[in-house]
């Protein structure tokens, strides 16, 4: 045998190039299978193995656990050891999936007796169920978050999860609420598909493949208590070499982002849907006080209260979120430094103002419930300025009001007081939610006319008790009201000043001698403070002013009283409304002015009612207040959100429904507008005289627009198939989808036999093949061959209708 | 895999192929399906199981293929006497060089007729499948590769099992095909009748393919391009093989391959540079039939292979076909 013939391949070699070509080396069956399976798949998308898949899902059931359990973040409730045990639990077990099997099995023989019992104490001790309830979610989700889960464990994750948001959600309106139960359905979808894509990826292998340890639910299948005992403390295959990084990638990997953006759509679709559900539904009247109580929602840091010590606005200013929110129907009406306020303090006891009890039982009517109170002021002429308030839960019980009102109108029905006088409202309790209200009628000037303590001040002399606004109990010792006198001589001049000229004077020798600061310090002593302060020439912050103010006007005679509430604000540019955040909490004076018999502001750091006048009012006040911040966006969504979602009323509801009719009926009569127009000039231009220019200019544009359509037909769909047939996905690549499609047809009973036998039947049935299974660089044009083969069918079709027609006749 | 096979080569298979077609066809007459396959065989680089009853050219078959491509010829008698050594070779100790020098057997030739393969016992057997798998001889620790290309033709009678020693189907799995060659028809047998002569050698074909075109051949085989859904669909019928309740057990993966291969085969010898599904559903019996036993108890090897032939001519059937 001639020794050259060595050197070719042998058969045997080329069998086993049959397994791998260009592998010189022989492979055993299984690399051979292998190599069969990858290579079947290797012009498609790589796919998550079942361990990465059990991986993902341990992923997303940490995340809708996180994700439920913080939203005890804005409930008034005491869970938060358990959530942040929860917290912590869960993130170690993402971080380390091997942990849980480190949890001894006892605590999973004494998990449920143990949360039962801590549930039926908790319940028994607080007698409050819904934090009971609340609490016993979190422990459920704790035991459930540090153990391997099997399916109906996942499902229940799910469950505990909605439960905690939309408890919270519901009872607390916020708009954070909408965003987590946005990011909690997404994510419970994606669980739901995780959990799906692994029972049939497991499903798809018979049992024995996967070990027992790699897949908890397999044991469950197969039941038995020891084997599900087992899968809890063994730590499963997939924990053990779990790589979050290289997850990760393989997930951008195998992500058709095709198929994300189908999803995406989809669900925004249904969130659509939601939404027009939503506009389209009848309203109905939830009573407030039907089941909401005040037992669950967060509390502010801070808040107005009945009294208020020197500090606490201050400490409240600290807090920059918003506070309340006012839309304005007629900008004109807006005062140019806008005092909202909020509480009358008339009360001074060592260095802490309050409203008095007395002034509390003599002012405030009694309790009642409803949705609509009228006010002291009395309607003007013109067209009426609704402001509506969205008052944020947390800041206080009592009302940001500007001044007298005509009637204000609450969305549901509330338990509140009226002071008519004071023009404040209070609120039986601090609301758990936001409040909506709308105020018509407002009287917006630093002047609160007060006839009944006109008529009593002018009656004082008979009164049996000093009047109230009057008590200075503390400093009515000698040496402090001396030191008082003496301030009040220095800054007045000695003259006897009426209260309209006391107010701009004071404040002016106050600003003199003391400078505004956030950070004051009131020098030691002995004695009253708020003397002590006044006395020195320390910087102070609005309380000390106002109420230093307070004193002196007293101590000169005037009535008057410190007022909390916010001063000024922004305008957000985005969503055109007022945005008051608790930064803006201030406090200022009243002095009651004899000649007017009313109330006068009085504010030392700012404006008092005499200077009203003198400021810029409406839109060009409202220039100097623009917000156009990212921070502003965010507060126009949470404005939309409670004007469009949460108060979204008949009313609303007609309005939006009105505005979507009048913007398509003008829609609709402008595009008509436009066509005739277009019509019109069309005409003019054809009437106008023909020249060799006008004439080229047309032929030109036909030209144009049949190079465009030949280029589009020749190239636009290759084009299209390009853009989206980027690789074959399930149905494969669209050109051998198509080629396959038109195979078919030709290939029909009918068309079988005898016709396509021709030449060029044959030469197109022979193109279409190599379309469809050939590989692509042999590929000819994809276009001319369907066009060539759609005429073939065509030609097809006449051959078998003109051979039927003198069968039938 | 490259991607595709250039025009070209496609143009010189198909004149190569043409010519070995019509050089086989003086002698085989009747039986250009049987042909076609047997050159299937030959280009995806396999050897042919032959199963039919004596007489109707079986080995005609095999020796005017050999002829045809300019190869050496080789046929062993298989009977149950014949050892090893008669098939491979024999080491003998030469006087002249004072040491062992290897006389080669009949199985060193480019094709090899084995006769009756299940008249031999099970020893001399394996000594024959072990050269078809690793196409070397290895004898005193000497490898000795046999021709290139190489390929065996064996014959079993399917009908007369007195005295012999079946293959186990471990060993069937060696074979890439298995073909039955059936009688001509009529008008063909009368021509035969009139024109043939007694004796191979009265076989007068002028080789019209070189060894080396041949083994470009199976090269080329190597390169026809499959697309994924056909692999998918060979890969549906190995798995439904599996499943199916009448097999034993179901084709195995070097069966899968094996299907892969000879479809590639297929497409190249009807001129095409790509496989389509009707080439896997034609080679579906011949490759599978050999591998695949029935679960049931069967008279014999004919009447299984039958009822095999059905039963996957069932699965191809219920396979959906990529469209």
């Amino acid at each position: 045998m001639d020794p050259a013939k060595l050197e070719h391949p042998t058969p045997g070699a080329l069998a086993a190039r049959n397994e791998r070509p260009n592998s010189e080396t022989d492979r055993s069956p299984v690399q051979i299978g292998q190599f069969l399976a990858v290579n079947s798949a290797s012009h498609k998308r790589p796919q998550l193995t079942l361990d990465e898949l059990l991986q993902l899902k341990w992923l997303l059931g940490g995340v809708l656990t996180l994700l439920g359990v913080w939203t005890v973040f804005y409930m008034d409730i005491d869970a938060w050891t358990l959530m942040a045990l929860t917290t912590v639990a869960t993130l170690a077990v993402l971080i380390r999936p091997t942990l849980p099997a480190r949890v001894p099995a006892f605590v999973h023989l004494l998990a449920f007796p143990s949360i039962v019992t801590f549930f039926i104490a908790d319940l028994w001790l607080t007698t409050e169920v819904l934090p009971a309830m609340v609490r016993l979610d979190i422990l459920l989700l704790l035991y459930r978050s540090v153990s391997y889960r099997q399916r109906r464990d996942e499902l229940q994750i799910i469950v505990l999860g909605l439960f905690l948001i939309v408890v919270a959600g519901v009872l607390t309106v916020a708009l954070t609420f909408a965003a987590q139960l946005l990011i909690y359905t997404g994510c419970a979808l994606a669980f739901l598909l995780a959990i799906t894509l692994t029972d049939s990826t497991a499903g798809g292998r018979a049992g024995g493949v996967i070990p027992n340890a790699a897949l908890p639910e397999a044991d469950s299948a197969r039941g038995g208590k020891d084997n599900a005992h087992h899968a809890r403390t063994v730590p499963p295959g997939w924990a053990a070499h779990a790589n979050w990084g290289q997850l990760f990638r393989r997930l951008r990997e195998v992500t058709d982002w095709r198929v994300v953006l189908l999803g995406g759509l989809l669900f925004a679709g249904v969130v659509g849907i939601s939404a027009l559900l939503f506009l389209a539904i009848p309203r109905f009247q939830l009573e407030n006080s039907m089941f909401l109580d005040r037992f669950i929602s967060k509390k502010a840091k801070s808040g107005f209260n009945d009294t208020i010590r020197f500090g606490d606005v201050t400490e409240i200013q600290q807090d920059t979120s918003v506070a309340l929110s006012v839309d304005v129907s007629n900008q004109a009406q807006i005062p140019a430094t806008p005092y909202w306020r909020m509480l009358v303090l008339d009360q001074y006891e060592a260095g802490t103002f309050k409203l008095s009890p007395g002034l509390r039982r003599q002012e405030f009517g009694i309790a009642r419930t409803g949705s609509l109170l009228r006010g002291e002021a009395r309607p003007r002429l013109g067209a009426a300025t609704y402001w509506t308030f969205y008052f944020e839960s947390g800041v206080s019980r009592y009302l940001p009001l500007i001044g007298q009102f005509g009637e204000l109108r609450f969305r549901e029905a509330q338990n509140f007081q009226l002071a008519a006088d004071l023009a404040i409202v209070a609120l039986r309790d601090e609301p758990v939610t936001m409040t909506a209200y709308r105020v018509e009628g407002f009287d917006p000037f630093g002047v609160l006319p007060d006839p009944k303590f006109a008529e009593r001040w002018r009656k004082r002399e008979q009164a049996a008790q000093p009047l109230l606004a009057m008590q200075n109990r503390p400093v009515a010792r000698g040496s402090e009201r001396e030191t008082l006198q003496r301030l009040v001589n220095e800054a007045t001049g000695g003259a006897k000043l009426t209260a309209a000229a006391f107010v701009p004077r004071v404040g002016a020798w106050l600003r003199d001698n003391h400078r505004y600061t956030l950070a004051p310090r009131v020098p030691d002593g002995a004695g009253d403070p708020l003397v002590r302060w006044l006395n020195s020439r320390e910087d102070g912050h609005c309380e000390l002013f106002a109420g230093s103010f307070v004193l002196l006007a007293r101590v000169a005679g005037f009535p008057a009283r410190v007022i909390t509430g916010f001063k000024g604000g922004t305008w957000n540019a985005y969503s055109n409304n007022f945005t008051i955040r608790n930064s803006d909490a201030h406090a200022w004076a009243e002095i009651f002015d004899e000649t007017s018999g009313a109330w006068l502001r009085a504010d030392p750091l700012g404006v008092s009612a005499g200077g009203q006048a003198e400021e810029a009012k409406g839109a060009a006040a409202l220039a100097g207040r623009m917000d156009r911040s990212w921070g502003a966006r965010l507060d126009s969504l949470r404005v939309f959100w409670y004007r469009r979602i949460v108060s979204f009323d008949q009313r609303s509801q007609a309005e939006t429904l009105k505005a979507v009719k009048e913007a398509t009926q003008n829609s609709g009569r402008r595009l008509r507008a436009a066509i005739e127009r277009a019509a019109a000039t069309l005409k003019a231009w054809i009437a106008e005289p023909w020249d060799a220019r006008r004439l080229a200019v047309v032929l030109g544009a036909l030209a144009a627009l049949a190079g465009l359509w030949w280029l589009g037909r020749k190239f636009g769909r290759a084009g299209w198939r390009r853009l989206v047939g980027g690789h074959s996905g399930r149905h494969g690549d669209p050109v051998r989808r198509e080629a396959g499609q038109w195979l078919a047809r030709l290939r029909e009973p009918a068309h079988d036999e005898g016709r396509m036998t021709n030449d060029e039947g044959a030469r197109v049935v022979a193109d279409l093949q190599r379309l469809r299974f050939g590989a692509r660089a042999t590929w000819p044009e994809p276009e001319r061959v369907f066009r060539r083969a759609r005429r073939a069918l065509r030609e097809a079709r006449r051959q078998q209708r003109a051979e039927n027609r003198p069968l039938r006749s | 895999m490259s991607d595709f096979v250039p025009a070209g080569q496609i143009t010189e298979a198909r004149q190569a192929l043409d010519r070995l077609r019509a050089n086989m066809r003086v002698t085989i007459r009747g039986k250009d399906d049987v042909i076609d396959q047997v050159l299937v065989c030959l280009v995806a680089g396999g050897h042919l199981l032959i199963e039919d009853l004596p007489g109707v050219g079986k080995t005609t078959l095999a020796y005017s293929l050999a002829r045809s491509m300019d190869c050496v010829f080789s046929r062993i008698q298989f009977t149950s006497d014949l050892l090893p050594s008669d098939v491979t070779g024999v080491a003998i100790y030469d006087e002249t060089v004072k040491e062992f020098v290897f006389k080669k057997g009949p199985v060193f030739a480019n094709v090899v007729l084995a006769d009756e393969i299940n008249r031999a016992t099970p020893k001399t057997q394996s000594a024959l499948l072990e050269v078809m798998d690793r196409a070397r001889v290895t004898i005193d620790g000497e490898a000795h590769a046999v021709g290139a290309p190489f390929m065996v033709f064996a014959t079993q009678n399917p009908v007369d099992y007195e005295g012999t020693f079946p293959l186990p189907e471990s060993q069937m799995d060696r074979f890439l095909m298995r073909l039955r060659m059936g009688y001509p028809e009529s008008n063909d047998e009368l021509e035969i009748l009139r024109t043939a002569r007694g004796g191979y050698d009265a076989i007068a074909l002028n080789p019209v393919v070189t060894r080396s075109e041949v083994l470009a051949l199976q090269s080329l085989a190597h390169e026809i391009f499959v697309e994924d859904s056909v692999l998918e669909f060979i890969l549906k019928i190995v798995a439904a093989t599996r499943t199916e309740a009448d097999f034993r057990a179901g084709a195995s993966v070097r069966g899968g391959v094996a299907l892969r291969a000879a479809a590639q085969a297929r497409a190249l010898v009807n001129n095409r540079d790509f496989v389509l599904p009707e080439d896997v559903t034609a080679l579906v019996a011949p490759i599978f039939t050999h591998r695949l036993g029935l679960a049931r108890q069967t008279s014999d090897t004919l009447e299984e292979r039958r009822a095999v032939t059905a039963t996957l001519r069932r699965i191809v059937a219920s396979v959906p076909v990529p469209g």
